[in-house]
C-alpha cells in the first residue's frame, strides 16, 4: 500500500516535468542569462565580443538623449493608454450594461478590434493617416474642415498621438469584456434596495457600483499599463519608431540596438532597465489598487 | 405601498407621475441604445474600410477611399496567391498555431493537475516559480534567447518558436488551470484509482475531459495570440523564406509600398479566419478573457 502511494506521487511529479522543462529553459534560463549578458558588450556573433565591461553599458544607456526620449515616450503612451483605455471601456460597459436591444452584437462589435494583430491595426491605420489619400483628411475635407487636416504620423507630436488612438481602438473592447462582466456581477438587489431608500443615479453609482467595480479595475489598470508599456508591433508598422528617434519607446529601441545595430549586450541592460521599470510600476500600481477593492 | 392604497387619490397621482418618469427613462434608454450602436459602427469602419479596399484596384483606393468596389474584383487576392509567397505564411502561421496548441493543452494542464492535486511544498514552491513568468516580458529574454537557440541547433527551424510559445504559456495556463481543477471534487479520481486505473489514464480519461471550459479559453485566447505574434517569428524563422502573415504583411508594406490593394487582400486573409472563429465560439472568448482577468 504504502509503496504504490510513493509510485503515484512520482507520477504526479512526472506530470510537471515538461513544464517544468520547457519553462526553465526558454523563460528562465534565457532571462537570467540576460542579466549576465547586460554586463558584457557582445555584438551577437561573434563571441570574442563578449567581454565583461561592469557598468559600461549602463552607463552608456543613462547618459545618452535617445534613452531619455525613448522613456519619455514609454511612459507617455502607457499613461494616457492606461487612462484613456480605462475611461472609454468603462463608459461602453456602463452603456451597454443598460441598453435595450442588441446589447450582444454591440459588444461583439467594440470586441472585434481585439481579434485583429497589432500589425494589422497598425497597417489599416497607417493608410487611414495617409496624407494624400487618406480617409481621416479626406472626410475633414468632405465637411470643409480643412484646418483641421493633419500629417498624423509624419511629425511630433501627432505620430505619438496617432499611436495612442490606435491602441485605444484596438484594445477597449478588452477591457469592456471585463468591466461588463463585473457590473453584471453586481446583484440587482443593492440597486434597488438603495433606490427605494431614496438614493439617485450618481449616488448608487458612486457608492454601489465603484466600490464593487474595484476589482476590475486592479485588473484592467494593471493590465492595461503593461500593455502601455510594452508596445511594439503598431509603431514597427506605423513610424519604425521615426521620425527620427522620435516615437522610439523602450521595447522598440531594445530590438533596435540588439538586432538593427547589433549591440546585443546594450540591448540586454535595455531590456534589464525595461524589466524593472515594469516590476516598479506594476508592483506599485497593484498595491495602491489592492487597498482600495471591496470583497462582496 | 400600503399608504398609496389607503389613499386613493395619492395612488393614482404616483402612478402618473412614476408612468412619466418611466417615459422618460424610456427615451433615454432608447436614445443611449441608438447612440451606442452609432459608436460600434464607428469602431468597426476600419474592419469595413479593409475589406472594401481589398476588393479595389491600387487607382481606386488611391481616388476615393471611402467609395464602394465598383465591381467585385478578386483580382488581389489571385495576384496575392499567385505572385507572392503569401500562401507559404498561411500555412505557417496555421501550422504554429496548430501544433503549438496541441502541444501546450497536452503540456500544461497535466502539470497543473499534479501542482494542484499533490499540494505539498515542493509542488508549492514550483507554482510559484511558474506563477513568477507572468512578471517577464518577453522582451527581458528575446536576445539571449537566440544565442540558446543557435547552441541548440534550432534556430530557423520551426521548433524553436513552438518551444518558446510552449515555455510562454506555462505562467498562464498553470494559474488559469489549478484553479478551475480545484473546482472538480476528488471523489471521482480516488473511485477510478480503485478499480486499477493508473495516474495517466485518470487524468487524460476522467479529469481532462471535465476541464472542456477551461481548455477552450485557453485554447482560443493562447491561439489568437499566437496567431497574431509578430516580432518572435519574425526574429527566429529563417530569412529568404515565407515567415507568418504578420512579418508578410509588415515586410509588403517596404517591399510594395505602392500595392496597398495587395496588402488589403493579406489584411483580409489575417482578419477572416478568427473572425469565422470568434463568430462560432464566442462565449468562450468572453468566459476566457473573464476567467483569466478574475485569477490574475
Amino acid at each position: 500500500m504504502f509503496k504504490k502511494g510513493m509510485k503515484r506521487e512520482n507520477v504526479l511529479l512526472l506530470f510537471i516535468l515538461p513544464a517544468f522543462v520547457f519553462y526553465t529553459l526558454f523563460v528562465i534560463a534565457p532571462a537570467a542569462s540576460s542579466i549576465w549578458l547586460g554586463f558584457t558588450s557582445w555584438d551577437g556573433i561573434t563571441s570574442a565580443s563578449m567581454k565583461f565591461i561592469g557598468l559600461d553599458n549602463y552607463r552608456n544607456i543613462f547618459t545618452s538623449a535617445r534613452f531619455y526620449s525613448a522613456a519619455k515616450n514609454t511612459l507617455i503612451i502607457a499613461a494616457s493608454f492606461t487612462l484613456l483605455v480605462n475611461v472609454v471601456a468603462l463608459t461602453l460597459a456602463i452603456v451597454v450594461d443598460n441598453i435595450r436591444v442588441g446589447k450582444n452584437i454591440v459588444r461583439s462589435a467594440f470586441y472585434i478590434p481585439v481579434l485583429i494583430s497589432g500589425i494589422i491595426a497598425g497597417f489599416i491605420w497607417t493608410i487611414m493617416y495617409n496624407t494624400s489619400f487618406g480617409i481621416i483628411n479626406g472626410l475633414l475635407a468632405s465637411l470643409h474642415l480643412e484646418a483641421l487636416q493633419q500629417d498624423f504620423l509624419g511629425r511630433m507630436p501627432n505620430a505619438l498621438m496617432s499611436i495612442i488612438v490606435v491602441l485605444i481602438w484596438q484594445i477597449s473592447g478588452y477591457y469592456m469584456v471585463i468591466y461588463l462582466a463585473a457590473l453584471q456581477g453586481i446583484p440587482q438587489e443593492l440597486n434597488e434596495a438603495a433606490a427605494i431608500d431614496g438614493a439617485s443615479h450618481w449616488q448608487r453609482f458612486r457608492n454601489i457600483t465603484v466600490p464593487l467595480l474595484a476589482g476590475a479595475f486592479t485588473v484592467n489598470l494593471t493590465l492595461a499599463l503593461i500593455t502601455g508599456l510594452k508596445v511594439f508591433d503598431q509603431i514597427a508598422i506605423m513610424t519604425d519608431g521615426g521620425p527620427g528617434f522620435a516615437t522610439e519607446t523602450i521595447t522598440y529601441m531594445v530590438y533596435k540596438v540588439g538586432f538593427g545595430e547589433m549591440r546585443q549586450g546594450l540591448g540586454t541592460a535595455l531590456a534589464m532597465t525595461l524589466f524593472v521599470i515594469i516590476m516598479i510600476l506594476g508592483v506599485a500600481q497593484t498595491t495602491i489598487l489592492r487597498k482600495r477593492e471591496v470583497q462582496l | 405601498m400600503t399608504r398609496t392604497e389607503a389613499n386613493p387619490t395619492h395612488a393614482a397621482d404616483a402612478a402618473a407621475s412614476m408612468a412619466a418618469a418611466r417615459r422618460k427613462k424610456n427615451l433615454l434608454s432608447w436614445g443611449l441604445t441608438l447612440l451606442i450602436f452609432v459608436v460600434a459602427l464607428i469602431f468597426v469602419s476600419p474592419i469595413w474600410f479593409s475589406l472594401i479596399s481589398a476588393l479595389k484596384t491600387n487607382g481606386e483606393i488611391m481616388r476615393d477611399p471611402t467609395a464602394m468596389p465598383s465591381s467585385l474584383y478578386f483580382g488581389n487576392f489571385v495576384t496575392l496567391w499567385n505572385k507572392t509567397r503569401f500562401p507559404a505564411a498561411v500555412l505557417n502561421s496555421l501550422f504554429l498555431t496548430i501544433v503549438s496548441e496541441a502541444l501546450i493543452i497536452f503540456v500544461v494542464p497535466m502539470a497543473a493537475y499534479a501542482i494542484e492535486r499533490r499540494g505539498t511544498r515542493l509542488t508549492n514552491v514550483v507554482y510559484a516559480y511558474f506563477i513568477a513568468g507572468m512578471m517577464i516580458p518577453f522582451q527581458a529574454y528575446m536576445i539571449p534567447l537566440f544565442k540558446e537557440l543557435k547552441m541548440f541547433g534550432i534556430f530557423g527551424t520551426y521548433a524553436g518558436p513552438i518551444a518558446i510559445y510552449i515555455a510562454g504559456s506555462v505562467a498562464f495556463g498553470t494559474l488559469l488551470f489549478t484553479s478551475f481543477i480545484k473546482g472538480i471534487p476528488r471523489e471521482i479520481e480516488e473511485s477510478a484509482s480503485i478499480d486499477g486505473c493508473n495516474q495517466f489514464s485518470i487524468f487524460w480519461r476522467i479529469v481532462f475531459p471535465l476541464l472542456t471550459p477551461c481548455t477552450a479559453s485557453m485554447v482560443i485566447l493562447n491561439g489568437l495570440g499566437i496567431w497574431n505574434d509578430f516580432l518572435m517569428p519574425m526574429l527566429v524563422l529563417p530569412s529568404g523564406r515565407a515567415k507568418t502573415i504578420n512579418v508578410e504583411i509588415y515586410s509588403f508594406v517596404g517591399e510594395m509600398s505602392s500595392r496597398w490593394d495587395i496588402v488589403f487582400a493579406g489584411v483580409i486573409c489575417g482578419i477572416i479566419p478568427v473572425l469565422i472563429l470568434f463568430v462560432a465560439l464566442q462565449k468562450y472568448f468572453v468566459k476566457g478573457i473573464t476567467a483569466g482577468a478574475a485569477k490574475g
